[in-house]
C-alpha cells in the first residue's frame, strides 16, 4: 500500500513539473562534430551557415528566393536578371550589392577553372545593373536558378584579416580549442537563428563523435551510411537523408581502357549488390544511374545486372597489367569498397591492384565519392555532369531529354555509376526540430536548445 | 438535452438494422465507388500514355507488360492497366499478342514532382522510350470523434509559409484574407468552381519591414472597427482599408513599422499584449493590463464564466496558466499542450473549449484536440484528431466561432489553412 501511495506521489509530481512542448526557444550553444572541415568545398557546414546562395530549392527541387527575390529568363534561357533583396547586410554591416554578388561569383568561377576536375561556370559573362545581376551564357541553361542554390555558388567575402563574411545566420568569431566558432546573426535577413551560437568540432572519427554524444558534449554528429542500422540499435535520435552521395568508378579512357569493350566489360564485371548488402550495410541504393531514382524516376531504365559472362567475353583475352585502382578519399569504408571491386574485377579476368594512399590524380580506376546537392532532375544531372568533368549542360528539362544526354554520356561507360547512399545525423535529447536540406546537411539555424533561457 | 445532439448515431444505426436490403445496397454502392472514382482520376493519363506509345509502336498486336515501382497502391495498378489496354485498342495497337515482336513494357516510377509513368517499346535490339508526368492525389484528411467533434474545412493550400488567414466581409464581398511572410493575399470565392477549389487568389500587398523578421514568425489577422482588418506581424503592423465604397470595392493594405501591442483575442478583457520581435512571443505586458506582471507567453485567450472571463495563456518555460481575478492559477493536465491554442465559443459544454494543438515532434504528426478548463485543469472534451504534418499557428476567428488552424506539411513543404470549429454531439 505504501509503495502503491509513494508511486502515485510521483506519478502526480511528474505530471505537475512535465511542461508542454512549446515553441522554439531562443539561446544556448549548439555543439556540432564532423569528421572532415567546415570550410570543405563543396559542402562544408561552416558554409552553409555562414553563407547565403542567390535561390534556395525546396524539397520537391523548386528554387526559391533566397538572396535574390526574384529572375526573369529572357533570350530562351540565355539571358537571366537576378533582383537582389533590399536591405540585405554582410555581418560586418556592409550592404550587398549587384557589384559584391558578381565579385564573389567571379572569384567562384576562377577557383572553378583552377579545380581538378575543372568546374566551369555556366555563363559566359555576368555583370551588375542597379540592384540586379545579368548572366548571359552561350548555351541555353534553364535551370539557373537551381544552379544558383548549389553551396558552390555561395556569396562570400574575406575581410582583411581572411575571415569568410558572408550573409547567412551565423558570422564566424573565431577557432578556439580545436573548434571553429561561430555567433548569431542578429539581422540576418532571414531571421535570427535559434542558438545564440554554434561550436563546429572538425576532424573528429565518428566513434569519438558518438562517444560525445553519449556523455553530452556533442548535440549533433555524423552517422555514416553503413553505421545507420548500429545507430538505430543504439536509439540514437536519427535524421536520414534522402540518396545524395553516388559512389562511383571512373574509368580513365586512356592507357589500359582506351577501348570502349573494356571499359563495358568492367561496367558489367561490378557486383553492385554486394558493395550494398556487405559494405553499405543495404543502407543504400544500388544504382547505374547518375541521378537517384526517387529524384529522376527513371533511373530504373539503366541495368545494374551483373554480366561475368559477357564481361569475360568482351575483355576478350586481353589482360592489362599494372592496373591501379584508387579511392578518392582515405576513408575506411571507402577503401573496403575499392577492395570488393578489385575482388568482383579479378573474377573477370582483371588484375587490378587496390592503391594504399587516395589518388591525387585519377588513375585508370578510381573510386569516387560524389556529394549531389541540387533537388530538381535537371539541376542534379547539370551537377553530376559538372562534377565528374563532363562537358556540355542540360538545355531542355523534361525527363525523356534528361534520360537521352545521361544515357549519352554513361554509353560511353568511362563513369560507372554504384551505389546511391543518404547521409544521416543524429542529435542529442536538448536539440528541438532539426531538420534537413534536400541535400542532406543540417538546418542548423532552424534548430533550437530544449530549456533555453 | 437529446435536441442538442449532433447527428444522433442511434436513429442511424437502426435504420441500417430495419433496412437489410438498404445496407447491403448502400455497401455495394461504396465498393463499386471507390474503385470508379479511381479509375477516374487515372483516365486521362492512360489516355495520354496510349498516345505516346501508338506514335512509336504504331499499330499492330503488341505485347503489354506493366509494373509499379511507386507508392500506388497496388490496387490500382489493374485498373490503369485496363484503361491504357482500352485506349491503346482505340489507336489500333493490340495488347495480348503474346508471340509479338513488340514489346510494350511500362513502369508506374514516381520522382519528387509527382507521379512519371515510363514506356519502354522493344522492338527487336531497338528499345524506345516515352515518360509522362502523372499528378499525384493528396492524401485524404482524416476523422474526428469523441464528446465534442472537432470539425475542420481545408479553406486553401500554399507552397509559401502562411501565418493567419481570415474572412472578412469588404464592399460586400466576402474575402479571405491571408497573412504569409512577405506579402498579404486576398482571395476571392469562386462560386463557379468545386469545393477545393472554392477561393481564388484576387490582390496581393508587399509587407514593407526595415528590421529582419524573427525566424519563428508568426503574425495575425484581427478584424478593426472602422477598416476591415488589422494585420499584426513582429515589428510591423498592417491595416487593410476598402480604396472606395460600392460592392466590390478593391481592399488597400498599408504597412508601418509599430511596436505597439497586439490585441487579445477575446470581447471581453480587452486586453492588448505587447510583442517581443527578437525572442518572437508576448513580453508579459498588458495593456490596459491586469493589475500584476505576466511571465512571457506565446499565447492568450479569454475563457468566459457566469462572471466575466478569466485570461489563458501558454507560457514560454511550457507551463499553462489561468489569471483569474488577479489570481495566477497553473493549470493541470495540460502537458500535452502545445503552444498555440484558440478559445472557441460553441455553445456546448461549459460554452468554451479551448482548441489545442499537440505537444508531439512535428516528425511524428501532429493533433488538434478540444479541451475544457474545469476549474484548475484542463479536461479533455473530444478525441485528439491527427494532423498529418505540423500545427503551425492556430488563431480563434473575430466571432470565436471557429479558428484558423495552419498545418505545415513535409514532403513536399506546403501549409494548409484549415478552419477548425467545435460542435456538439
Amino acid at each position: 500500500m505504501a509503495r502503491r501511495f509513494v508511486i502515485s506521489v510521483l506519478l502526480v509530481a511528474v505530471a505537475l513539473t512535465a511542461q508542454a512542448r512549446t515553441r522554439p526557444h531562443y539561446g544556448g550553444t549548439l555543439r556540432i562534430e564532423i569528421q572532415g572541415d567546415p570550410w570543405q568545398m563543396p559542402d562544408g557546414l561552416a558554409r552553409r551557415l555562414v553563407l547565403d546562395t542567390l535561390a534556395t530549392v525546396s524539397d520537391t527541387g523548386t528554387a526559391q528566393p533566397a538572396l535574390a527575390v526574384r529572375w526573369t529568363a529572357q533570350n530562351a534561357d540565355h539571358r537571366w536578371e537576378f533582383t537582389l533583396r533590399p536591405g540585405v547586410r554582410f555581418q560586418d554591416g556592409a550592404p550587398l550589392t549587384a557589384e559584391a554578388v558578381v565579385t564573389a561569383l567571379n572569384d567562384v568561377c576562377s577557383r572553378g577553372a583552377a579545380a581538378n576536375p575543372p568546374m566551369a561556370c555556366p555563363w559566359r559573362m555576368i555583370r551588375a545593373v542597379g540592384d540586379s545581376v545579368i548572366f548571359v551564357s552561350d548555351t541555353a541553361v534553364p535551370d539557373l536558378p537551381a544552379l544558383l542554390a548549389q553551396e558552390s555558388f555561395a556569396i562570400a567575402r574575406q575581410d582583411t584579416s581572411g575571415t569568410i563574411i558572408g550573409t547567412g545566420p551565423f558570422r564566424v568569431t573565431g577557432f578556439a580549442n580545436g573548434a571553429l566558432l561561430l555567433a548569431a546573426n542578429d539581422d540576418c535577413w532571414a531571421g535570427r537563428p535559434f542558438a545564440d551560437s554554434v561550436e563546429i568540432h572538425p576532424h573528429r572519427t565518428v566513434r569519438d563523435q558518438w562517444l560525445d554524444l553519449s556523455v553530452g558534449r556533442a548535440d549533433i554528429v555524423e552517422v555514416p551510411p553503413e553505421m545507420i542500422r548500429p545507430a538505430q540499435q543504439q536509439h540514437l535520435s536519427l535524421l536520414v537523408s534522402r540518396p545524395v552521395d553516388l559512389l562511383a568508378l571512373t574509368i580513365a579512357p586512356n592507357g589500359p581502357f582506351s577501348g570502349r569493350e573494356m571499359r563495358q566489360a568492367i561496367a558489367l564485371a561490378v557486383d553492385r549488390a554486394a558493395l550494398s548488402n556487405v559494405i553499405f550495410q543495404k543502407q543504400g541504393e544500388v544504382t547505374a544511374s547518375l541521378l537517384p531514382q526517387a529524384l529522376s524516376g527513371y533511373a530504373f531504365l539503366f541495368s545494374t545486372d551483373r554480366n561475368l559472362d559477357r564481361a569475360r567475353a568482351l575483355r576478350g583475352g586481353a589482360s592489362p597489367t599494372g592496373v591501379i585502382l584508387s579511392a578518392e578519399d582515405t576513408s575506411a569504408t571507402l577503401h573496403l569498397a575499392a577492395e570488393r571491386l578489385a575482388l568482383n574485377l579479378h573474377e573477370a579476368g582483371f588484375a587490378v591492384r587496390v592503391a594504399t594512399t587516395p589518388a591525387r590524380q585519377p588513375t585508370a580506376l578510381t573510386l569516387r565519392r560524389v556529394h549531389l546537392e541540387a533537388a530538381s532532375p535537371a539541376a542534379a544531372l547539370d551537377e553530376m555532369l559538372a562534377r565528374f568533368g563532363q562537358n556540355g549542360t542540360v538545355t531542355a528539362t523534361d525527363p525523356v531529354s534528361l534520360w537521352q544526354t545521361e544515357r549519352g554520356v554513361l554509353e560511353n561507360d568511362t563513369i560507372v555509376p554504384l551505389l546511391w547512399s543518404p547521409r544521416a545525423w543524429a542529435a542529442g535529447d536538448r536539440v528541438r526540430d532539426l531538420r534537413l536540406w534536400p541535400d542532406g546537411a543540417p538546418r542548423v539555424a532552424d534548430a533550437s536548445l530544449e530549456g533555453a533561457k | 438535452m437529446p435536441d442538442a445532439r449532433y447527428n444522433p448515431p442511434q436513429r442511424m444505426m437502426d435504420k441500417l438494422r430495419l433496412s437489410g436490403w438498404g445496407a447491403a445496397l448502400v455497401c455495394l454502392v461504396a465498393v463499386l465507388w471507390v474503385p470508379a472514382a479511381r479509375a477516374a482520376s487515372w483516365e486521362q493519363p492512360a489516355s495520354d500514355l496510349a498516345r505516346q506509345i501508338a506514335s512509336l509502336t504504331g499499330p499492330g498486336p503488341a505485347r503489354l507488360l506493366m509494373q509499379n515501382v511507386s507508392t500506388l497502391p497496388a490496387g490500382d495498378l489493374p485498373v490503369i492497366r485496363r484503361l491504357l489496354e482500352q485506349d491503346l485498342r482505340r489507336l489500333g495497337v493490340l495488347p495480348g499478342g503474346s508471340d509479338s515482336a513488340t514489346l510494350i513494357r511500362v513502369t508506374l516510377s514516381e520522382n519528387l514532382q509527382g507521379g512519371l509513368w515510363v514506356a519502354e517499346v522493344q522492338e527487336g535490339t531497338e528499345t524506345r522510350v516515352t515518360m509522362l508526368a502523372v499528378p499525384l492525389a493528396p492524401a485524404a484528411p482524416g476523422g474526428s470523434g469523441g464528446a465534442i467533434t472537432i470539425r475542420r474545412t481545408l479553406l486553401i493550400t500554399e507552397d509559401a509559409p502562411v501565418l493567419d488567414a481570415k474572412i472578412f466581409v469588404t464592399g460586400g464581398v466576402q474575402r479571405l484574407v491571408v497573412l504569409e511572410q512577405e506579402q498579404i493575399v486576398t482571395w476571392e470565392r469562386n462560386a463557379a468552381a468545386l469545393a477545393t477549389d472554392a477561393w481564388m487568389p484576387d490582390q496581393t500587398f508587399p509587407i514593407a519591414h526595415t528590421r529582419p523578421f524573427p525566424r519563428d514568425l508568426r503574425g495575425e489577422l484581427v478584424a478593426a472597427a472602422d477598416h476591415p482588418f488589422d494585420a499584426w506581424l513582429p515589428g510591423v503592423a498592417c491595416h487593410g482599408t476598402e480604396a472606395g465604397a460600392g460592392v466590390g470595392t478593391a481592399l488597400s493594405v498599408t504597412c508601418v513599422d509599430s511596436d505597439d501591442p497586439w490585441p487579445l483575442a477575446g470581447t471581453m478583457l480587452r486586453q492588448t499584449a505587447f510583442y517581443n520581435d527578437l525572442r518572437d512571443n508576448f513580453t508579459g505586458i498588458l495593456a490596459p493590463g491586469l493589475g500584476m506582471d505576466l511571465p512571457p507567453f506565446y499565447e492568450a485567450g479569454e475563457i468566459p464564466h457566469e462572471t466575466g472571463a478569466s485570461l489563458l495563456l501558454t507560457l514560454v518555460d511550457g507551463r499553462v496558466l489561468l489569471m483569474d481575478g488577479g489570481v495566477a492559477k497553473p493549470v493541470t493536465g495540460a502537458n500535452d499542450w502545445g503552444s498555440d491554442f484558440a478559445v472557441l465559443r460553441s455553445g456546448c459544454g461549459s460554452g468554451a473549449q479551448v482548441l489545442v494543438s499537440g505537444s508531439g515532434a512535428a516528425a511524428a504528426g501532429d493533433s488538434l484536440r478540444a479541451w475544457e478548463i474545469a476549474g484548475r485543469e484542463a479536461v479533455p472534451v473530444s478525441a485528439p484528431i491527427s494532423v498529418d504534418g505540423a500545427v503551425t499557428a492556430i488563431w480563434a476567428s473575430t466571432d470565436g466561432a471557429s479558428a484558423t488552424v495552419i498545418v505545415r506539411r513535409e514532403a513536399p513543404v506546403r501549409y494548409e489553412v484549415w478552419n477548425g470549429s467545435a460542435l456538439c454531439n
